[in-house]
């Protein structure tokens, strides 16, 4: 509940009069502490502006520590100062008012047609997006204002005016002292205000040089105690310390009468520690610094950047009811379930609403003493208190409709489940939590996906929600059987790989048989328990089996893939139709015409029939899987021969010039394309090469068939060559020494296919010294793309998400933004949902 | 029932769009390949920018891509015969003086400049000294001649030292055939057979009053020429297609609605307007929301000074103050009517 809701914040400027208003104290002494380590009153951490040491009693409200909100003070400076961060719009009016008569420097004509359009603005219906900064039709007309050359108002001819920053105003020659400029700016009128587009009644201009200056209260700027019991001021505090002091110098300088020169210096040291103290990283000014030579974070530091109030504190939140470990693998629970280690489950609690009608069940929970246990007791007055055996009972009786139970973690809550980098809204999804033993989550593997998770030492975070509406958003919205579909391609995301394909495809090929036992040990894994109709001879077919987990009322057809009243009659289950990408038209069928709980309930099913099937058929890969025969090897080397004698072939043709240019590209260009060509085309022929010699149950050529892990040209570089390795320019490696070689062990000029980076050897023999530094220059270049590509789309992503933050789809299927502009009439143009634009398009082909 | 169905595969109202296709396009940037260059495809078009440093350059809406291209289509005529295409890709494609000149030499006495060309390049790129002569007179309003040789004689009608030496600048500089800009143009011909040409550069304008190019039918990768020669609506398209390819050249598929929103976005406004604090971000009406981007205090001392207004109607705002956000499942307000409306 919201008591107050924020509708609207104005911004302006504390006119001297307000800040006056604001202060509870004049400070006057620029000082801290006394001797015996109270604040001193008048000093800078007077008690009037709140306190912050445990003990003391905030003279003002009366509050403590904790219940005071503190107080602002003023300084009262004896000589007035430019606000330094303001100095570009002191520049900006002065600019575009008159020098004798402050009036703007528009003639009559001009400023009516100002006003209407003014007066048009307001009368819309929505007049703040063009009310705001730097959209100000007028600030074109103000810069134009510059060269008027005489007022229209008064006919005095306007003098040069310049502004050097920070602070320096000049009219001709003469420097314009911060009085003068508080004078000029008092004169403009609010009604040509309005006209520049400054609100008066918030921001006039003359407030801009400060004459008293607003202290922050304690609160902002506490001190620290250090174990040494020494004091540690804040930065602010110091930095009012400096202006404080160099105020009272002034002052007394001014009333002994001292020359003109000696007060214009303090004056001038005065502006400098105001413009310090605003923002430390003014341009043109030297920092201000502390004792130990670290630069002072004043005002503007705090506020800025990632570790900005803004940025860290007020974009970031950080909550309660969370929790964090390491990650790990758990195939026996469902997709949409986290398994939580008991120690978490036992701190991280979930509310119990009291209402008249659970108040016996609230009574029961709260009567327990173990585990799934209630910790603390919210009253109607908000006040939570935990629960200890010696006030249960006194609770017992106590309680009533309105009270809230906190219950410690159990099966079947709903948890928010996120790994960082957030880089999608699938990054954060809905589990249900399964409380487990041992001291990490447990998720399956497909839901990895979208995290982008593995199991190496990763850490995800936990989130429980606290109301029954987040709750059910997070349910209905967030839960995982909803985020299969990706929404960036409504590909299939959430799909099994591994071990989960490999099994499969081994089930259902068209020669698997099982005997009875077998086809129940599987089933049962999976966790059916009924058996199929068996063969002819008493035993069961994969096909058969892997259909019993296909939900009701399937059917579903692809090229050389049937599924036929949710039984499989044609075709094998692999990665294409079965893991994740736009390949898979099965998950989309089966979400649509069974729904999505059955599509995870299948998912979860069919990876523990997987994992049984590849352990009883005794999946398992070994050097041995990747050792060519000896009619390999012989062919890979004639291959590789055969090869090079192309590539110097091409040289030579090259250096006689008879080599045909490519369209457009220079001859030695051409040399290097067609040699890159001929090289990728020998790895290739070695492809083809293992696809036609490896034995079909070889393990290594198995997972890549089905999918289930690497590709066929991992295997080749592991037991053919590994091919030509790639420099940072995207052509062959070609620098490295000096004259055009990679290292001095080459020929100079010489540019044949192993001195440029192609390596012959595999990585079962093992590479040779040059084409190991090859391979590596190919990795080095692979390790430093990553770590810039990470930095520019980390960017790219933080710009994306803060431009279209505020678009949304309204109920007529349009985009709009917060302000109900039209950013789309129809979104993407027909109004589909991207994750389901595939159900669209299966329903299309039904009908 | 069937105005449910439908409806069935719409999106759901309220939907956060912009972050579905901010994210969309975010999250695979680190599986993109930041080398620029890569080589497929006809040799003009071959060396391309594409990849992370594309995208980037087309959502900061950048004046002139950092490898532009043109693709021109020609009038029916042209495109039927290779040697007419291949005339008005003569007279497009770009060739600088420094490609064809072998050095130059100043009399200052004489107020002359003598530029010796370089008969092979001459040759390969089909070109003669006189046309070169020609032109050369006829935009730096210098006499110049052929001289023996093959060789450009051109007189400045000044002994000034300081002025022989701007001329002779401006000589280097020159253009000596094609359109500025143009980038180096080929013939390429497509799948029916037609001819048209594909240049590695971009300047639309001058292209168009071309001889045998069809003017409604020039293609570039540039967006503000787009924007400027066909409009908004063009530019749109050109930047919905350039991403589209940009991500399918890298084998990422993203929804085309997610390509199409960031397209409608940068463009809604009439102008092109880039993704980042000059552009979309740095527009925004809420103070907040700018502040918390980039330039925070810059924004807040404009506000103050201004005295703004911050209507707390968009995300970034709210999530400062801590209130639920208008989008999703905070975009609906439940309404009640009051007891003494009732009785009314």
């Amino acid at each position: 509940m919201q008591a107050e809701i924020i509708k609207q914040i104005k911004f302006g400027i504390f006119s001297q009069e307000q800040i006056k208003k604001l202060s509870v104290a004049k400070l006057t002494v620029p000082d801290t502490y006394n001797e015996d380590g109270y604040p001193i009153d008048g000093g800078l951490l007077d008690q009037r502006l709140g306190v912050i040491d445990p003990g003391l009693v905030c003279k003002t409200c009366g509050g403590r520590a904790k219940t005071c909100p503190g107080h602002f003070g003023h300084i009262e400076l004896v000589r007035p100062v430019i606000h330094s961060e303001f100095a570009k719009i002191i520049n900006m009016l002065l600019q575009a008012t008159c020098q004798k008569c402050h009036r703007i420097l528009l003639n009559n004509e001009q400023i009516g047609v100002f006003r209407e359009e003014i007066a048009a603005e307001i009368a819309t219906e929505n007049p703040a997006p063009e009310n705001n900064g730097e959209k100000h039709a007028e600030q074109d007309m103000l810069k134009r204002l510059k060269s008027v050359k005489k007022c229209p108002h008064c006919q005095t001819v306007q003098e040069k005016l310049k502004f050097s920053m920070p602070t320096y105003f000049y009219l001709g020659e003469r420097r314009l002292k911060p009085d003068e400029i508080r004078d000029m700016l008092a004169k403009i009128s609010d009604e040509d205000l309005v006209i520049i587009g400054v609100d008066p009644r918030t921001s006039r201009p003359e407030a801009l040089i400060l004459n008293t200056l607003l202290v922050p209260p304690v609160d902002v700027r506490p001190s620290i105690t250090l174990e040494t019991g020494e004091r540690s001021e804040d930065d602010l505090t110091h930095k009012l310390v400096d202006i404080m002091r160099i105020n009272q110098r002034l002052e007394q300088n001014i009333n002994a009468g001292a020359p003109q020169i000696i007060i214009d210096d303090l004056w001038e040291l005065l502006q400098y520690h105001v413009t310090t103290y605003f923002n430390n990283e003014t341009s043109g000014i030297p920092p201000a610094r502390h004792r130990s030579g670290r630069a002072l974070k004043t005002i503007a530091q705090r506020l800025k950047g990632k570790e900005g109030r803004f940025r860290y504190n007020l974009s970031g939140k950080r909550v309660n009811y969370s929790a964090r470990t390491v990650i790990s693998v758990d195939p026996a629970i469902d997709v949409d379930e986290v398994g939580v280690p008991r120690a978490i489950a036992e701190k991280l609690t979930v509310p119990f609403y009291v209402t008249e009608w659970n108040l016996e069940a609230a009574k029961k929970l709260l009567e327990k003493a173990e585990y799934p246990m209630v910790v603390n007791i919210v009253g109607l007055d908000g006040k939570r208190k935990r629960i200890l055996d010696t006030n249960k009972e006194d609770l017992l009786k106590e309680i009533k409709p309105g009270y809230i139970l906190e219950r410690q973690l159990q099966d079947g809550d709903i948890a928010l489940f996120n790994r960082q980098p957030s880089l999608h809204r699938i990054s954060i999804m809905a589990h249900r939590v399964k409380v487990l033993p041992g001291k990490t989550f447990r998720i399956t593997y497909p839901a990895t996906a979208p995290y982008n998770a593995d199991f190496d030492g990763d850490e995800m975070n936990l989130h429980i929600p606290q109301t029954l509406e987040a709750q059910a958003e997070a349910k209905y919205l967030m839960a995982v059987q909803n985020q299969i579909f990706s929404p960036r391609d409504g590909n299939v995301i959430i799909a099994n790989g591994e071990d989960g394909v490999i099994g499969l495809y081994l089930l259902t090929q068209d020669d698997t048989r099982l005997e009875k036992g077998e086809a129940e040990c599987l089933l049962g894994a999976a966790g059916i328990r009924e058996m199929p109709k068996a063969e002819r001879d008493g035993t069961y077919s994969g096909k058969r089996v892997f259909s019993m987990l296909l939900p009701k009322g399937l059917d579903f057809e692809v090229e050389k893939f049937k599924i036929k009243n949710s039984e499989l009659v044609e075709g094998v289950v692999n990665k294409k139709m079965y893991g994740s990408g736009g390949s898979n038209k099965l998950f989309a069928a089966m979400a649509m015409q069974c729904g999505l709980d059955a599509l995870s309930e299948f998912l979860a099913m069919s990876s523990r029939l997987a994992y049984a099937y590849s352990t009883l058929y005794g999946v398992t890969i070994g050097v041995k899987d990747y050792m060519p025969t000896e009619e390999m090897r012989k062919e890979k080397e004639a291959l590789i021969t055969e090869t090079e004698a192309k590539v110097r072939d091409l040289i030579s043709q090259y250096k006689s010039k008879k080599l045909e240019p490519l369209l457009g590209m220079t001859l030695r260009q051409s040399l290097e394309q067609t040699i890159m060509v001929e090289l990728d085309l020998a790895r290739g022929k070695a492809i083809q090469m293992l696809n036609r010699d490896t034995d079909q149950a070889n393990f290594a050529m198995l997972m890549a068939t089905s999918g289930a892990r690497a590709n066929i040209l991992n295997m080749e570089q592991m037991s053919m060559f590994l091919g030509q390795q790639a420099s940072r320019e995207g052509g062959r490696i070609k620098r490295g020494y000096y004259t055009n070689r990679v290292v001095p062990h080459i020929a100079r000029n010489d540019t044949s296919a192993e001195a440029r980076g192609f390596v012959k050897s595999s990585f079962l023999d093992g590479l040779s010294p040059i084409e190991m530094l090859m391979h590596a220059v190919g990795g080095r270049g692979t390790v430093i793309q990553k770590g810039l590509l990470t930095q520019r789309s980390g960017y790219l992503q933080r710009r994306l998400a803060n431009a279209l933050q505020d678009y949304y789809v309204l109920h007529d299927n349009s985009v709009r933004d917060v302000n109900n502009n039209v950013i789309e009439t129809i979104y993407g143009g027909d109004g589909l949902d991207p994750t389901r634009v595939g159900f669209a398009k299966e329903r299309k082909e039904k009908e | 029932m069937s105005m449910a169905k439908d409806h069935e595969y719409n999106v759901q109202a309220g939907e956060p769009v912009g972050v579905v296709a901010a994210q969309s396009l975010g999250e695979p940037g680190t599986q993109m390949v930041l080398r620029t260059f890569h080589m497929t495809g006809v040799a003009a078009t071959a060396i391309a920018t594409s990849g992370l440093p594309r995208i980037i350059e087309l959502l900061d809406a950048k004046k002139m891509p950092s490898s532009p291209l043109m693709r021109i289509r020609l009038k029916e005529s042209y495109a039927k015969s290779f040697a007419k295409a291949d005339e008005a890709a003569k007279k497009i494609s770009e060739i600088k003086m420094s490609s064809v000149m072998r050095h130059i030499v100043e009399n200052f006495s004489k107020g002359k400049i003598l530029v010796v060309l370089n008969t092979q390049s001459l040759q390969a790129a089909d070109l003669t000294a006189r046309p070169i002569a020609a032109r050369l007179g006829k935009e730096l309003g210098v006499e110049a001649k052929v001289g023996e040789h093959g060789n450009i004689i051109v007189s400045t009608h000044t002994k000034n030292l300081k002025e022989v030496r701007a001329i002779t600048v401006k000589i280097t500089k020159a253009i000596v055939n094609g359109i500025e800009g143009a980038g180096r143009a080929m013939v390429v011909q497509d799948k029916n057979g037609d001819f048209y040409i594909e240049s590695a550069g971009s300047n639309i304008e001058p292209v168009m009053q071309v001889e045998g190019v069809d003017p409604e039918k020039i293609y570039t990768n540039d967006l503000f020429s787009m924007y400027r020669v066909f409009g908004i609506e063009a530019a749109r398209n050109t930047l919905a297609l350039e991403l589209r390819k940009t991500l399918e050249d890298q084998d990422i598929s993203v929804n085309d609605r997610h390509i199409s929103l960031i397209a409608d976005a940068m463009t809604s406004g009439g102008t092109l307007q880039s993704i980042g604090r000059h552009g979309l971000v740095g527009k925004k009406e809420s103070v907040f929301a700018r502040a918390a981007f980039e330039e925070t205090v810059k924004h807040l001392i404009n506000a103050a000074a201004f005295g703004e207004v911050d209507h707390m109607r968009g995300v970034t705002e709210n999530i400062l103050v801590g209130k639920q956000i208008p989008l999703g499942t905070g975009s609906v307000k439940l309404v009640i009517k009051s007891k003494e409306s009732k009785k009314k």
